[in-house]
């Protein structure tokens, strides 16, 4: 037990310092002004969930008979213009879904941002502190309900299972936009440390809470965006290098390891007055270096994908279909190769989820949306709400409904 | 590719003739009707008269382009996202719809990358704000513009 809470109080350290090291550099760009008008914006959101599932546990212990209210997703941001090319920018963030986020409160992102050139065709410029991972088209604003085409993001890309290694990062962007006449292309290169020392993070990656420890290496993100006609039509790639080191633990089967992460994802959406349309189609590459002790293989190719459209049937009602498909492993789609080895089930290698949904936006500042999945297969359910491999069913049903606020 | 600034110099007649009153105000609403150019894209009078392109003013509404080009910030001005007015804007001048833009403001409010618009509840309110900050920008219908304002001509 000892060793595990120690660990924990040097993980908590470890967060302090930064969290030191980002408010050292952002205080002093509250203390001067120069010339811009109302320079000072907050804002925020407070979102409550609903989930109810036939099976498995999701958010919660969604699968009892009362369903499971542990879905919660409070921020409150601030943002501040210190002159015309200065953008400080800081967002706190509260999340509840079942075992797996606890309502701490946490810095979700903090940073400076200057813009070095400024023109009508072209711009660039810089962010350093703790950015958000621009990942396709949803990935910087994931907590946030107003901004998600559906209550629960598409599992498989938006997987909540390692979460924090994609939320944001410490490090700095290099960002910049070129404006022509048939649209907009748009640059994000990121240079960071991911968030990987927490339980989550290792649960998902190493399969166990092991005795040693992950830590962030350096790490890489690029984003290309090109939008046409004011973003009628927009299609993105990202390529991420996450690098993640295991220090191992006193006694250990295993020695010092390390994991590489390297996910792409192309994105595409079509945008006309009732409809929306859009795809992302991503690769997921893991390479495991050292790690035989605990993970059965060196690398693995994952591939998911979904297709969603969304109709506005008034332009405060609108309801979407979708169809979100994820292979934990390319070569190894039904999961029969990982049972054998494993014993773990087949199904935990899959799933494929079709949704639909209702969104009802009351007001600007009040949104209600309710959804259903048909899910075949278990590869994106929470390990923590989820403790027991063997106790899970291959074909489940989800139902949820939330109520958010924001302002 | 230009826009221009140019100066309203043309005050409204006001009508003393009655009859005159309603058939201007039955012309009006048929022209708010039928016209899809009703709206005219206002600044306020610091703004440098410069060439830009439509989808320079895109990215401005868009709150990505911060700096108009003498680094005066541009501050953006709308009406809210359920006035038809602003519909109008969105769709006829900006060639967007209002819930694109409004995806668009969140995403940059919400990843800390951006600000959302200042939003005005009335067209009046519109006219004296952009009119008093420098480096303002908004929409009017084109009979509301005066002369505390430039129209901004985009090509």
């Amino acid at each position: 037990m000892t060793p595990y809470i120690s660990l924990k109080c040097a993980r908590r350290a470890k967060s302090a310092s930064r969290l030191a090291l980002v408010a050292g550099l952002l205080l002093p760009c509250f203390a001067w002004t120069a010339g811009v008008p109302n320079p000072l914006q907050i804002h925020g959101f407070a979102s409550q969930g609903f989930v109810l599932t036939s099976d498995n546990n999701f958010y919660g212990k969604s699968s009892d008979d009362g369903g499971s209210w542990d879905f919660r997703e409070l921020g409150l941001n601030g943002s501040f213009r210190a002159s015309p090319r200065l953008l400080t920018s800081l967002q706190l963030l509260s999340r509840r879904a079942g075992a797996s986020s606890d309502d701490d409160i946490e810095l979700d992102y903090a940073f400076l941002d200057y813009l070095v050139h400024s023109r009508e065709t072209n711009q660039w410029g810089i962010r350093l502190g703790r950015v958000k991972n621009p990942m396709g088209f949803y990935n910087d604003t994931r907590d946030v309900a107003f901004t998600r085409p559906s209550i629960i993001l598409p599992q498989s890309i938006y997987f909540d299972r390692a979460r924090n290694v994609a939320l944001s990062a410490d490090g700095g962007q290099i960002y910049g936009e070129y404006r022509t006449h048939t649209g907009i292309f748009d640059f994000i290169f990121e240079v960071a440390a991911p968030r990987v020392d927490d339980l989550d993070t290792e649960l998902a990656l190493l399969g166990a809470d092991r005795t040693g420890s992950l830590e962030d290496d350096v790490s890489y993100l690029a984003r290309l965006m090109y939008e046409r006609d004011g973003g009628r039509f927009r299609v993105a790639y990202s390529d991420l290098r996450v690098n993640i080191d295991y220090k191992p633990g006193s006694i250990d089967p295993s020695g010092p390891g390390s994991i590489q992460f390297l996910p792409k994802i192309l994105s595409f959406q079509y945008n006309s007055e009732k409809w929306t349309l859009t795809s992302e189609i991503a690769r997921r590459e893991f390479r495991f270096n050292d790690l035989s002790a605990y993970i059965p293989f060196t690398e693995v190719t994952g591939e998911s994908y979904y297709l969603h459209g969304t109709y506005r049937l008034t332009p405060s009602w609108e309801t979407f279909l979708r169809y979100d498909v994820i292979y934990q492993n390319k070569d190894d789609r039904n999961g029969r190769k990982f049972e054998k080895r494993t014993g773990a089930p087949a199904h935990s290698q899959f799933a494929k989820d079709w949704t639909v949904g209702i969104r009802w936006d009351i007001t600007p500042a009040w949104m209600f949306a309710m959804e259903h999945h048909w899910v075949d297969g278990t590869a994106w359910l929470p390990q923590r709400d989820n403790p027991d491999p063997l106790a899970t069913v291959q074909r489940w049903r989800l139902f949820t409904f939330l109520v958010s606020f924001r302002f | 590719m230009a826009i221009y600034v140019t100066n309203t110099e043309r005050k409204r007649p006001r009508g003393t003739n009655a009859r005159a009153g309603v058939l201007g105000v039955l012309l009006l609403s048929l022209f708010l009707t039928f016209s899809a150019n009703a709206q005219t894209i206002v600044v306020n009078t610091t703004v440098p008269p410069t060439a830009i392109s439509k989808t320079a003013v895109q990215a401005i509404f868009g709150m990505r382009m911060r700096t108009w080009p003498d680094d005066t910030p541009i501050t953006v001005y709308v009406l809210k996202t359920s006035d038809p007015l602003h519909a109008d804007f969105c769709k006829n001048v900006l060639g967007v719809f209002p819930h694109q833009l409004r995806r668009a403001w969140d995403r940059l409010v919400f990843s800390g990358t951006g600000q959302a618009p200042r939003e005005v509840s009335s067209l009046n309110e519109m006219r004296e704000r952009v009119a008093m900050t420098p480096g303002a920008i908004g929409y009017l219908p084109q009979d509301d513009v005066d002369d505390t304002l430039y129209k901004l001509e985009v090509r």
